[in-house]
Formats: structure tokens, C-alpha cells, sequence
């Protein structure tokens, strides 16, 4: 399913829509602060209920227009979604994982390597794959890079890295 | 006058080797930013705030202007030589830089993008010089039921714009802007919404780490999943850099007219320098003597694209400094910059910073002459730029995007929201819904919520005194027109009547 497609768009209708209906009920069941009394025009769940309904009549219209034909997107771009899997997994892997986990500047040189001699391997023909030359170049990249970041922000900006 | 001449001393009180420094090198990276397809100038401003947080006021907001400027002129680079726009803003410059460099003037048409873009920075400018002190005077008027249509309007224009062909999405976006900003404490009575029990959530979601996140690792994903871009090589070295006066000259309605339009786009909340560039791009089609040019590489097209994208930059600045409306996404970020160096931008910036608003467009007239410094003369070192693999570039942009957020408080916390945002702002832009409204929807949450509660307490629940105050009842009017128009059937009707929108009249 394209993610500009009518299809997607009905999907994306349903979730809104939803979406929508918690945040009405959500903030009509917050607490109205009566114990402070406040003026009922002010209770925080006002905007929330708004919002919430006009999120709804949207993503209704929205529906009602992904039913309706459609002129056509144009031409495809050329993508790959192997290519998206791949970049996201090292990102995750970097920030939800490793910072944090391990020291800042050794993480990140792991995943500046890592993303760059994957894709530099993997996009490569068979028959020229990147040398020993291509990866002491990677390598130092990448260590210079996350030696030289952590290094900005510890010294220069008196970050405490993660 | 008295502005004018405030302006000059704001130059002069800049003219310092350490601003100069800052100018030079906050300047090239925007440019090289802006250069490089993916990279965009909100994101570039975004990750740059973080950056310099340890540098004084002025110092930290003229390099964020610089590179503000520099970003917005540099996606022209990558417009012209690889048909892609370097940010969305220079989209419309493709149409007629590209094909000018397979007819061997990619130099060129660099340089009289530079030219345009110089020039058109310079209307925004003095149009910013002159309006927004007396938009801050008026803006000291409102009262809780202008803020309200103000934000309202902000979105409603936003979404109505910014969403091109289906306003619909522009205004899902904006809702859900509205949304995000309602998590955290309220801005009334400190009371704590939907963070569902997450304690990191009370003091609401940070817009650094939402933008870094939407339009940073966003961008890393988008760049990543689409294919590689053809270079037009080979084609610098047959022609001139500098434009001939006798261009320039020829084409000074066209230039006025798109520095007008531009400056007037950006005062607009959320509308931003694409907009800017192709409402140019539009009007100059329409006024030319040589239109049937327009698409196949037209000097005048060009021009107007990019006078008209640059000039949105100060228009931009506009709303943003006298009433902390931004008028662009970049602009929002520069709002929060604005916040963490001790200023308040809104309407009380007049009387609480005079000088601010001088020095601003000081700062803009600066990145003026470094855009057409490096613009005439750099024109090959951008050419090497655009060769950068992506594979080794978007690594480190991600690393930035975690690292920076990270930095503004030092909580793990900060990294999952940037990580969030950029997943959902991936999905979006991959559904055609606008990431400005969105971000603008974040800016004025709390405006709007504040505002809307505030004004039934002072009416004491009636509606009334939001549509018979005289700035209220015209924003009101402003915004139902504007709902209405967006409205299917009525966008139909109107097309039958005055022929296709915008960009189909362009492109026809």
C-alpha cells in the first residue's frame, strides 16, 4: 500500500478519528480543578474537547475524500524500502540502544562505521567491492567524527555526554 | 526614517571582526546545508541552535540568521545541477535553473540566483524595517480574544497554504500540532495533561527535539529510501559567473515585484519560502513578455523563484518578532532560540528590546553579502559539496540530531521524542501532509489555549467579545472566509471560474 494512496488515507481516517475521540473524552473526563474554583470557561479539558471533536469532523472529510476518485499521484519515485528497513534499524540501534549504554564517543563511532560500510558494501557491485583502503577510510572517519563531537560538546559546550 | 536610521547604527554596532567571523563561517554552512538535497533550512537552524547555546545573544542568533539565509539560497545549488530542490523552498527554482545548465550556463544561472537572491533579501529587509515596529504597536492592542483568532488564524492560513491541493491535511496537521502542545502542564492553572503518567512528559514536549526530530532524522529516513540524483557535470566551465547589470536591470519589476510578494508570503504565519517562490514564480509568468520561456530555462523564472523565496526570510521574521507568530517553519525554531537567549519576541519587543529588531535586520543584511560573496565566487567548492555520498553524510547529520536535543537538558528523554517525531514526520511528509502547520500548531498551542480560556473568564463564558471587537471580528471573518474557500465544492467552482491553482498555472 502506497502511503499516498487512498487507502492509506481511509487508514489514516480511521486512526485520527480515534485519535480525535480520546482526546475529547479525555478531556472531558479531566479533572475541572472545582476544589480550586476556578471559572468553568477555564477548565484545562476545554481546548483538548475542541480539538478533539475538529479532529474528528477532519478525519471524517478525509474519508469521505479518499472514497471520492482521485486525479492520478504522477509517477513513482524510485525507492527502497530495504534501504528505509536498514537506516532505521541502525538509527534505533544507536539511539535507543547504545547512547546511554555505552560511552558516547566509542557508540558512536560503532554507528558511523556501521552505516556507512553497510550501505558502501551493499550498493556496490560484486565485482568492486569497496578495498582495505575504502575501510581504514571509513574507519578513520568515523573515529575522527565521533572522537571530535563528543569532544565539542564535553569541552566546548559543557555537555555531560550521555 | 528614524527606522532606517536605526538600522545603519544596528550595522555598524555588527561591523565587529568576531560578528564578521560568525557571519562568514554560520553563512557557508547554511549554504552548504541548503545545498544539500535533504538538508533543510529549518532543520539546519534547528541543529545550529543547539550548537550555541554557549554563545551570547547576538552572536548566537546572527549565526542562526546566517544560516537561516544561507540554507534558503544554497538549495538553489542543488535546484540548478541536479534538478532537485536543495530545500523545498528552491522547488520552484528547478523549473528554469535546470534546464539553463544543460544549455551549458549552470554558472550562470548560480550566479543570477544570487543576485536574486541577494536582492530579494534585501526588499524582505527594508520592508521588515518598516513594518514591524508599527505591528508591534498595533499588536500591543490585543487582548486574549485577538491572540486567539491570531492563532487560529496562524493555523487556519497555514493549513489552507501550506497543503497545497488538499488544505484538508494542512489543517490535520495543524490540529495536531494544537495537540502536542497540549501535553504538559496548562499554561493557566499548571495542570498536568495527557502524559500518561510519564513524569518527563509534565513540562510538555519540547520543540527543539520535535523539529531536530521531524525535520532532521525525518530527512536522514526520506534521503536514505530514495534514489540517488544525477549531477550535471561539466557544464561550469563555459560561462560567467557574475550577471551582467544589463539582466538585472532588464528584470528590476520582476525582482521588485517577487521581493514584495516574498516579504508578504512570509509575514503570513506558516507559509514559508516555497509558497514565496511559487507565487513569484507565478505572477512573473504572468507579467512576462517572455512566458513562453518559463520551464525551458528562463533567466527572468529564475529570478523571480529565487527573489522570491529569500525575500520570505525577513517577512517571515516579521510576525515572528512582533507577535511570536513565525512566519515560516525555520521561523518557529528561530521563536524558540529567541526564548533560550533571553528574548521575548511579541508585541512587547518594542518596549522591552527596541534595538532587537534593527539588529535583526542588520544580522539579515550581513548574510546578505556573505550569500553573494560566496554565491559569485564558491561556485565550484558547491559543485564538491553535492558529490558528498550520502552514506557518509547522513550518519553524522543523525548524530547531531541525537546529540543536540540531548544537550539542551541533558535527559535520555529528549533522544526517544526526536526519535518519535522524526517516525511520525517521515509518515506524514510520505502522505502529503505539511510539516509547517504542524510545527506552527506546536508554537501556538499554548497561545491558543491560553488565550481562548482566558477571554471566556473575562467574559465570563460568552462567545460575544470574539466576534464584535473590531480585530477580532476581521480575523474571524479572515478565517471562516478562508475555511470555506478550502471547501471542496467551493474550490471546484472557483476553479471553474478562474482556471487551475497556482502551481497549475505554472506548470501549464
Amino acid at each position: 500500500m502506497r502511503l499516498d494512496s487512498p487507502a492509506a488515507d481511509r487508514v489514516t481516517a480511521l486512526v485520527l478519528f480515534l485519535l480525535g475521540g480520546a482526546a475529547t473524552y479525555g478531556g472531558f473526563v479531566m479533572d475541572r480543578l472545582e476544589n480550586r474554583q476556578i471559572h468553568p470557561a477555564s477548565i484545562p479539558g476545554l481546548v483538548p474537547m475542541i480539538l478533539g471533536v475538529m479532529l474528528m469532523v477532519c478525519a471524517a472529510a478525509l474519508a469521505w475524500s479518499a472514497a471520492r476518485p482521485r486525479e492520478g499521484n504522477g509517477a513513482a519515485e524510485t525507492v527502497s524500502w530495504s534501504r528505509f528497513g536498514v537506516t532505521l534499524f541502525w538509527c534505533a540501534l544507536y539511539a535507543l540502544a547504545a547512547v546511554g549504554q555505552l560511552p558516547f564517543a566509542p557508540a558512536t563511532a560503532i554507528f558511523i562505521a556501521g552505516f556507512t560500510l553497510w550501505f558502501i558494501w551493499t550498493e556496490s557491485d560484486r565485482a568492486a567491492r569497496p578495498g582495505l583502503a575504502t575501510v581504514l577510510a571509513v574507519l578513520a572517519f568515523s573515529g575522527a567524527t565521533a572522537f571530535g563531537v563528543a569532544a565539542l560538546f564535553r569541552y566546548g559546550f559543557l555537555v555531560r555526554l550521555p | 526614517m528614524d527606522g532606517l536610521a536605526q538600522f545603519v547604527i544596528a550595522i555598524g554596532h555588527l561591523a565587529t571582526p568576531e560578528s564578521l567571523f560568525h557571519v562568514a563561517w554560520a553563512t557557508l554552512l547554511g549554504i552548504i546545508v541548503g545545498a544539500l538535497p535533504g538538508l533543510t533550512a529549518t532543520m539546519g537552524v534547528a541543529l545550529l541552535t543547539t550548537l550555541t547555546y554557549s554563545l551570547d545573544r547576538d552572536a548566537a542568533i546572527l549565526s542562526l540568521i546566517c544560516m537561516y539565509v544561507g540554507a534558503i539560497y544554497g538549495g538553489s545549488r542543488s535546484a540548478i545541477l541536479l534538478n532537485i530542490p536543495g530545500t523545498p523552498a528552491s522547488a520552484a527554482t528547478t523549473l528554469d535553473g535546470y534546464p539553463l545548465a544543460r544549455q551549458g550556463k549552470a554558472a550562470y544561472a548560480m550566479g543570477l540566483a544570487t543576485a536574486g537572491s541577494a536582492l530579494g533579501t534585501l526588499v524582505g529587509i527594508l520592508l521588515l524595517v518598516l513594518i514591524a515596529p508599527p505591528l508591534a504597536e498595533i499588536a500591543l492592542d490585543f487582548g486574549s480574544f485577538e491572540f486567539f483568532w491570531l492563532a487560529v488564524f496562524g493555523i487556519v492560513i497555514s493549513g489552507q497554504l501550506a497543503g497545497g491541493l488538499s488544505p484538508l491535511k494542512g489543517y490535520i496537521a495543524g490540529i495536531l500540532g494544537l495537540l502536542v502542545a497540549m501535553v504538559g502542564s496548562d499554561g493557566i492553572h499548571a495542570h498536568v495533561r495527557f502524559t500518561l503518567g510519564v513524569d518527563a512528559l509534565n513540562g510538555g514536549i519540547g520543540l527543539i527535539p520535535a523539529m531536530v526530530g521531524a525535520f532532521g532524522f525525518a530527512e536522514v529516513l526520506t534521503v536514505m529510501w530514495r534514489g540517488k540524483a544525477a549531477l550535471v557535470s561539466g557544464l561550469l566551465g563555459s560561462d560567467r559567473t557574475i550577471p551582467r547589470l544589463l539582466d538585472l536591470w532588464r528584470y528590476k519589476f520582476t525582482i521588485a515585484r517577487s521581493g514584495i510578494i516574498g516579504t508578504l508570503v512570509g509575514i503570513i504565519p506558516g507559509v514559508g519560502e516555497d509558497i514565496g517562490a511559487w507565487g513569484s514564480y507565478a505572477i512573473a509568468k504572468k507579467f512576462s513578455k517572455e512566458r513562453d520561456q518559463f520551464g525551458k530555462g528562463s533567466m527572468e523564472g529564475l529570478t523571480a523563484a529565487e527573489t522570491g523565496n529569500s525575500a520570505v526570510v525577513p517577512g517571515a521574521l516579521i510576525p515572528a518578532l512582533t507577535l511570536a507568530v513565525p512566519g515560516s517553519a525555520p521561523a518557529a525554531v528561530l521563536i524558540a532560540a529567541l526564548f533560550i537567549h533571553g528574548i521575548r519576541p511579541g508585541p512587547m519587543i518594542m518596549l522591552e528590546a527596541p534595538d532587537f529588531v534593527y539588529l535583526v535586520a542588520a544580522m539579515l543584511f550581513f548574510a546578505t553579502i556573505a550569500i553573494t560573496i560566496y554565491g559569485l565566487t564558491l561556485t565550484r567548492l558547491f559543485v564538491l559539496v553535492l558529490k558528498v555520498p550520502r552514506e557518509w553524510l547522513m550518519p553524522v547529520i543523525f548524530v547531531l540530531c541525537v546529540i543536540g536535543p540531548y544537550a539542551l537538558t541533558q535527559r535520555i528523554f529528549e533522544i526517544w521524542v526526536m526519535f518519535a517525531f522524526g517516525l511520525i514526520g517521515f509518515v506524514l511528509r510520505q502522505m502529503n501532509y505539511p510539516m509547517a502547520p504542524l510545527v506552527l500548531g506546536i508554537i501556538l498551542g499554548d497561545l491558543l489555549d491560553k488565550s481562548l480560556r482566558r477571554g471566556l473568564t473575562l467574559s465570563n463564558g460568552e462567545l460575544d467579545p470574539f466576534f464584535t471587537r473590531p480585530i477580532s471580528a476581521v480575523f474571524a471573518a479572515i478565517v471562516i472566509l478562508s475555511i470555506v474557500a478550502g471547501m471542496p465544492p467551493v474550490r471546484r467552482l472557483a476553479g471553474r471560474m478562474f482556471g487551475s491553482g497556482m502551481r497549475r498555472e505554472v506548470e501549464r
